[in-house]
């Protein structure tokens, strides 16, 4: 009796034990081999990214015989919330995708965890490669504040922010295709009348934020971005640029530019309002042509939103190399393969924004323009990064006060009031 | 602690042996043993951790800064977290009043009217489609509600335009005058099913003989549901607004999924401002503070709605005795 009391003692306490270990993450996933690279990211397989990076695996298992890629799909969501934990883990990939930002990438190389990558970018050429505008977010400084200090990630791709425009439904109102600012805002007036509201907007997400933000970056220079983004001096949100797009922005919602309705608007109910013909404009990032190549059943062309030397734009999201990783060199030469111009140029092909493509490689005509647009932003410095950037969890904080200013619940100046409030509380004290 | 033994005398708070063999009592605590133990591995051990979070000032990574009493404090001067804490009272109103209420009514009328007039396989198909929404995951009812609920092309508004009411059309998820009611309303939907269900179960011990005396002394529907119905399943209320109770002071994905809190906040929630506040904010010890304040609040509620069951039903014991 008394041993299998003892037993099942025993038997409870194992149970109990491995439960407590579960719980608390310690697993071992293999050593350093130097025969397997583990490799985390969340690009769809039909993206242009998915695509070049499926082929740079290839490539990459091609050019290391023995070597195996152990490649793990993760969604956005899923890497976003838990990085701090599994880096912190053994349970830390060779090399991952990661956000990039002061509040994600920055306050991750921060923490020490992740490797510092300033020798191999000068070794292999990267700093060389990846324009200026691009490398502020592969640069963290002690603080986690991007822009410079040393290299902690690398992107291979660059995203901006254009105006899609639906030719067919131009040409149908009879509305000339826009050349200036002033030539859009005729057109929005033109679509207005015919009952159309032209700008597809999604309040819930996004997009509305950087209707707005775009709106003040055409009143700003470099010095206004550093002060907002890097915080090289105060912001102050009721300054000229900021109140000229609050004030324009309701405005816009008066006249029926904007839907008033569109405050609970996901981006993907925007994205599907243009695809389906119904939106004549919409004003979003690189992130939707290839979708739009794939799907729109009309011609539809872009250009960059006029009268504005600065847009929303950055480089594209990194690869980071965990501290933890076992097979660092591994990592590195994936990221040179991933930069290598055969990968490039299938990256810009497929409807991406490549960093290194070799212009005369990039066949498709759309994509040519794509890349033409984003070197002359490239060359005027013109990436302006995303509003949301500067303050953890201001996101939220745009999406909920410019849902507000859509219903018109809260007027400009009590919006503007609003960010400053939270921005001063959230902005890293230095 | 009261203890009823056979005689129907009570014992408070005394061991009686004979009662209670000695045997068979260790072997009984030696089973619970693993439960136990994997209850202080999932539950007890991690709300402490999180207990102790709450009390420090963490990013999530590095670590943890001892600040005291500093988000306790934050908490109670936050507005933010009061407007969640107030819009969990509407969902409380949705989630336990409503369906409750609903559900009883519901019950009755199936189990008295519609049974009789039109036979037990009608019943089952009608219980059986109430409950429907119980079984669909949220992250799935909650899209197709806001597709129907859209402002431009959504079902509901295509439809009031289709009969003539139009001017009825509103932006239910956009709207912050609007928007949490919506979301009442896609909770009552999915709530309703599982008050009716258990009410029906309950319905099936209520002894027919009551009804039929009260039907021959001229007693109306109405009167019946009142005085019968009611005070014969009030055990079954008690547990549906209990478990009800909580769900909605802990609902959280109808949230994340149709309004992401907005707009402007207008539709947040306690779980879904922890949950903002831990993984958007990265403000950790302050998005620990929020949960374990919610789980006090909610383990509060819970031996309070579990003392008032115990106390009804030793009543109604006594009664009957």
């Amino acid at each position: 009796m008394l041993t299998a009391r003892r037993r099942v003692v025993t038997t409870a306490v194992v149970l109990a034990g491995s439960l407590l270990l579960t719980s608390c993450g310690g697993s071992d996933s293999g050593a350093s081999d130097g025969r397997t690279l583990r490799l985390w990211h969340y690009e769809g397989p039909d993206s242009a990214m998915g695509a070049a990076w499926n082929e740079a695996i290839k490539e990459f298992e091609a050019k290391h015989p023995g070597v195996k890629v152990k490649f793990e799909e993760k969604g956005f969501e899923q890497i976003q919330k838990t990085a701090p934990m599994v880096l912190n883990s053994s349970d830390a990939p060779d090399i991952m995708e990661y956000n990039k930002g002061n509040a994600t990438a920055g306050l991750l190389s921060k923490q020490g965890l992740l490797t510092d990558l300033t020798a191999e970018a000068a070794k292999r050429g990267w700093d060389k490669e990846i324009p200026a505008g691009v490398r502020t977010t592969s640069m963290y400084d002690t603080n986690g504040v991007m822009g410079s200090g040393k290299w902690y990630g690398v992107p291979n791709y660059a995203e901006y922010t254009m105006v899609f425009y639906n030719k067919d439904l131009f040409k149908k109102y009879g509305v000339a295709e826009p050349k200036t600012f002033d030539d859009l805002t005729s057109a929005m007036n033109r679509f207005v009348a015919k009952g159309i509201t032209p700008l597809a907007n999604a309040g819930a997400e996004y997009m509305a934020q950087q209707y707005l933000y775009q709106l003040a970056l055409s009143r700003a220079d470099r010095a206004w971005v550093d002060k907002y983004e890097l915080y090289k001096g105060r912001n102050d949100f009721h300054d000229a640029a900021w109140t000229y797009a609050a004030n324009t922005f309701a405005d816009w919602v008066k006249k029926g530019w904007i839907s008033k309705k569109s405050s609970g608007t996901k981006a993907e109910d925007a994205g599907v309002s243009f695809i389906q013909g119904k939106a004549p404009i919409l004003f979003s990032g690189s992130w939707w042509y290839g979708r739009f190549k794939a799907e729109n059943k009309f011609d539809w062309g872009t250009f960059l939103w006029p009268g504005s030397n600065l847009t929303l734009g950055s480089g594209g999201n990194l690869w980071v190399v965990p501290k933890g990783a076992r097979n660092k060199n591994l990592a590195y030469d994936f990221i040179d393969i991933t930069m290598s111009k055969k990968i490039q140029n299938l990256l810009g092909n497929k409807g991406g924004v490549p960093v290194a493509a070799d212009p005369s490689a990039i066949t498709d005509p759309r994509a040519k323009t794509l890349i033409d647009n984003f070197n002359t932003l490239s060359r005027r410095d013109g990436l302006a990064f995303y509003p949301d950037w500067p303050v953890a969890g201001f996101y939220d904080t745009l999406v909920s006060e410019t849902q507000k200013l859509i219903t018109g619940s809260e007027k400009p100046g009590d919006y503007l009031g609003n960010l400053q409030k939270a921005y001063d509380q959230g902005v890293p004290k230095q | 602690m009261t203890i009823t033994v056979e005689g129907g005398g009570r014992v408070t708070g005394r061991h009686d042996p004979a009662a209670h063999p000695r045997r068979p009592r260790t072997s009984y605590v030696l089973f619970l043993l693993p439960g136990a133990l994997a209850f202080l591995a999932v539950i007890v051990v991690p709300f402490l951790m999180n207990t102790y979070v709450g009390f420090t000032d963490w990013q999530g990574v590095g670590s943890p800064k001892w600040s005291g009493l500093a988000n306790y404090r934050r908490l109670l001067d936050d507005s933010e977290f009061w407007a969640s804490f107030r819009h969990s009272l509407f969902m409380v109103v949705a989630m336990a009043a409503v369906p409750t209420a609903v559900g009883l009514v519901l019950a009755a009328a199936l189990f008295d009217y519609v049974g009789k007039h039109f036979g037990s396989r009608i019943v089952a198909v009608l219980r059986a489609c109430f409950y429907l929404p119980q079984v669909l995951p949220i992250a799935v009812a909650g899209i197709v509600w806001s597709w129907i609920l859209a402002p431009d092309n959504g079902s509901l508004n295509a439809l009031l335009k289709a009969i003539g009411l139009g001017s009825w059309q509103q932006d239910w998820l956009g709207d912050p005058d609007i928007a949490l009611y919506s979301v009442m309303g896609v909770m009552v939907w999915v709530q309703l099913g599982f008050p009716l269900v258990v009410f029906m179960a309950g319905l099936q011990r209520v002894d027919p003989q009551l009804y039929e005396a009260a039907e021959l002394d001229g007693a109306g529907w109405w009167r019946r549901f009142w005085h019968i119905t009611l005070p014969q399943i009030r055990p079954e209320i008690n547990v549906v607004l209990t478990w009800c109770t909580i769900a909605a002071l802990k609902v959280f994905g109808a949230v994340y999924v149709l309004t992401k809190g907005g707009p402007g906040g207008a539709t947040d929630v306690p779980s879904y401002f922890s949950f903002t506040t831990f993984f958007e904010k990265t403000q950790v010890g302050y998005g620990a503070t929020i949960s374990t304040v919610l789980t006090v609040i909610i383990l509060v509620l819970a031996l309070a709605g579990l003392g008032l069951q115990t106390r009804a039903e030793d009543a109604e014991e006594g009664g009957r005795t």
